[in-house]
């Protein structure tokens, strides 16, 4: 209390606070309140079409004992991870391009162009571009190349990855490149004049320090990914069903709460497990800083030093 | 006493022998007419009921039927489709329910939104009267789907079958749901995500189409069971009938499943030409009434636009349409003959003593496998399991 008093008294701070205070306050009414009263309903029962507030651990059990509900899982997982990955992969280069080679941003509103069109009218694109008759399998017959159409191409995970990697891709470019711009020339100088080969200006220089946007851009597709089931629905076919979709069924179609809930707050913990392993794994791999990095706010290691 | 002139009279007194009587009040109403008009703009003689929130199913709203009568009601409609009937409950369940004036239920769903849910509003039968005995198929007035505790709840704007859609151009008419599992079929078959019009169907696909909607739960994962196969052969669950006339007109499906006769009038404006054939194994027949839920706000408009709705006018055009069939005998003779024969209307007792109008499994029973547990079974059947 003394600490945020004394906050308050420095005119820095006061600001400070008072400019986050509305997006605080947003996020606090309309995502961690929502977000705790799934925690609560999760718990609840569902009888008889009605909702029974009481604490019974039947849905997270049942949930967890659903092999549909596993495998929908897992199938939603690996969609994301692949999305997560080659959204993040495709995107690294050019945001490398538009930081360190060119001075021009048309490169950027090129990839940013795609937002002016809307989710779905991007998804049903794509299912004119991969559908049997569509954009590519006609350009292979007509060329000879195949004398029947690619059914794989729709109605296919492919087909859900490709479609989430085109939407995803202008977000993981700008969280890229607002981590790149942190990385100046004098950085990748520095490595250089140390006799650093490219490999190690992007292992021990340019992963280091963008790190937080590397896995900012994975995480922030993984996620979305994962929990959509729109695209899934639309261009995923018989092997499309994801988790998501199995939690919107519960809320929409059966109306029960407290199990839909459950499934929420299940797939919220492999979220949470999934980022706290990509941040693990980053750091395992010396690719992300940790706390060495930082002597300031690590006292003890400082004067190790 | 004060009286109005009607058209009729207005005409009978123009054709008819003029009367001095007739003349004077002719040449009365004339020149009132003729000094009062001037100061009311035309719009302003036709009601105003303003905007009216309905939530329909696509294709269901009836705004070409009804164009001319909401013109001149001043209703215009805000329509949201309906992808699925649980559209209905989440818009209008919950603890925030959404402001609608009008929304559709088949008739399985009565009890849920009726006495559980309780989301429906009764109906005052004084401001509906195209809904009368006189006019109303016997099956659809006053029955259980739509009319209890004494009071109306719902009036039924439509019902048809349910069955297979096919593209004859790429696959052969399929007599037997059992044809589908031919390898001519194999991945040309789209479900459409409709519980309502597959669950009978995958029952009696199962050989427990009797018990529908009364299975146990050992029953129900026997239904499922037996569907695996025809899971096999299909290619995707289509979101919505919508989502269906896409899959036809893109060539990538070639039957559905179960859902709407009326798809055809639907892929036809993809110019993909589909017909419905009624199996071997039979139809599911299926009806969606109107109803008021307790959110409405524009009761006036609601109103107007279900009695709109029922007219014989409204009924023929809208069976022409959507190739389903009229609750209003009176709109049978403004049919045309293909229209008309979609259904013996000279017969409809018989109809529906064959193929009942199937109910949803019961919302709660110690007994039987309830709605949960088929909802439940049914995602882990498109999930594969």
């Amino acid at each position: 209390m003394e600490k945020l008093k004394a906050a308050f008294a420095d005119r820095r701070e006061r600001s400070g606070f008072l400019l986050a205070a509305p997006a605080f306050l947003f996020l606090v009414a309309l995502f961690i309140v929502p977000s705790f009263l799934l925690f609560i309903a999760s718990f609840w029962q569902f009888d008889n079409a009605t909702i029974v507030p009481t604490f019974t651990l039947s849905n997270y059990l049942e949930a967890l004992s659903r092999r549909a509900v596993l495998y929908s899982t897992l199938t939603a997982l690996k969609i994301g991870f692949w999305s997560g990955l080659i959204s993040t992969v495709l995107s690294f280069p050019v945001a490398w391009y538009i930081a360190f080679k060119t001075r021009s941003n048309v490169l950027l509103y090129l990839v940013l162009l795609s937002w002016f069109s809307s989710y779905l009218v991007r998804i049903f694109a794509w299912r004119t571009i991969l559908g049997t008759q569509g954009i590519i399998n006609s350009a292979l017959m007509s060329a000879g190349l195949i004398d029947k159409p690619l059914e794989f191409l729709i109605f296919s995970p492919l087909a859900v990855i490709v479609t989430l990697v085109h939407i995803f891709v202008p977000f993981t470019l700008l969280l890229l490149l607002s981590a790149l711009r942190n990385v100046t020339p004098d950085h990748l100088d520095a490595c250089r004049d140390l006799g650093g080969t490219r490999f190690d200006i992007l292992r021990k220089v340019v992963f280091p320090i963008a790190y937080k946007g590397i896995i900012g851009s994975f995480l922030f597709t993984f996620i979305l990914s994962a929990g959509d089931f729109i695209t899934p629905q639309l261009l995923g076919g018989r092997s499309g069903m994801t988790v998501g979709f199995m939690i919107s069924n519960e809320f929409r179609v059966s109306g029960n709460w407290p199990a839909g809930a459950a499934m929420a707050i299940l797939l919220l913990i492999v979220f949470l497990a999934a980022s706290a392993l990509t941040t693990r794994l980053f750091r395992l791999l010396r690719l992300a800083p940790g706390v060495r990095y930082h002597p300031l706010q690590n006292p003890a290691s400082a004067s190790r030093r | 006493m004060k009286h109005t002139w009607t058209c009729e009279e207005i005409k009978a007194t123009a054709i008819g022998k003029p009367t001095r009587r007739g003349l004077l009040k002719g040449g009365a109403a004339a020149m009132t007419g003729g000094f009062v008009a001037p100061f009311f703009s035309g719009p302003a003689q036709a009601e105003s009921l303003g905007k009216m929130n309905l939530l329909a199913w696509e294709g269901f709203a009836f705004q070409e039927p009804l164009k001319d009568y909401l013109a001149a009601k001043g209703i215009t409609l805000n329509i949201s489709t309906i992808a699925t009937q649980d559209d209905v409950q989440a818009r209008l369940g919950g603890s925030t329910p959404t402001v609608i004036d009008v929304s559709s239920y088949n008739q399985g769903y009565s009890e849920l939104y009726g006495r559980i849910l309780n989301i429906m509003q009764p109906l005052d039968e004084a401001r509906v009267p195209n809904y009368n005995e006189a006019d109303i198929f016997p099956e659809f007035f006053h029955k259980p789907a739509w009319y209890w505790e004494g009071k109306l709840y719902g009036v039924v704007m439509g019902w048809g079958i349910n069955t297979i859609v096919y593209d004859p151009a790429k696959v052969p008419e399929p007599k037997s749901y059992t044809d589908l599992l031919k390898a001519e079929y194999t991945g040309k078959i789209a479900f459409v995500d409709d519980p309502l019009a597959n669950w009978p169907i995958f029952a009696r696909l199962s050989g427990l189409g009797a018990k529908y909607p009364n299975v146990s739960k050992d029953e129900l994962a026997k239904v499922f069971e037996a569907m695996a196969p025809y899971r096999d052969q299909s290619k995707t669950f289509a979101a919505s009938i919508g989502d269906v006339t896409n899959l036809f007109g893109s060539g990538e499906i070639a039957v559905m499943f179960c859902g709407w006769s009326g798809l055809p009038t639907e892929t036809i404006k993809q110019k993909v030409e589909t017909r419905y054939v009624i199996p071997a194994e039979g139809g599911a027949v299926w009806s969606d009434a109107f109803f008021i839920p307790k959110t409405a706000t524009n009761l006036d408009a609601a109103y107007a636009y279900i009695d709109g709705i029922i007219s014989p006018e409204a009924q023929a055009k809208h069976a022409a349409n959507t190739l389903s069939g009229t609750i209003n005998k009176k709109a049978v003779a403004l049919m045309d003959d293909a229209t008309r024969n979609l259904f013996d209307y000279n017969n409809l007792a018989d109809l529906f003593a064959k193929s009942p109008l199937p109910n949803i499994p019961p919302i709660k029973s110690d007994e039987f496998a309830t709605f949960d547990d088929w909802t439940k079974a049914y995602a882990d059947f498109k999930a594969g399991f």
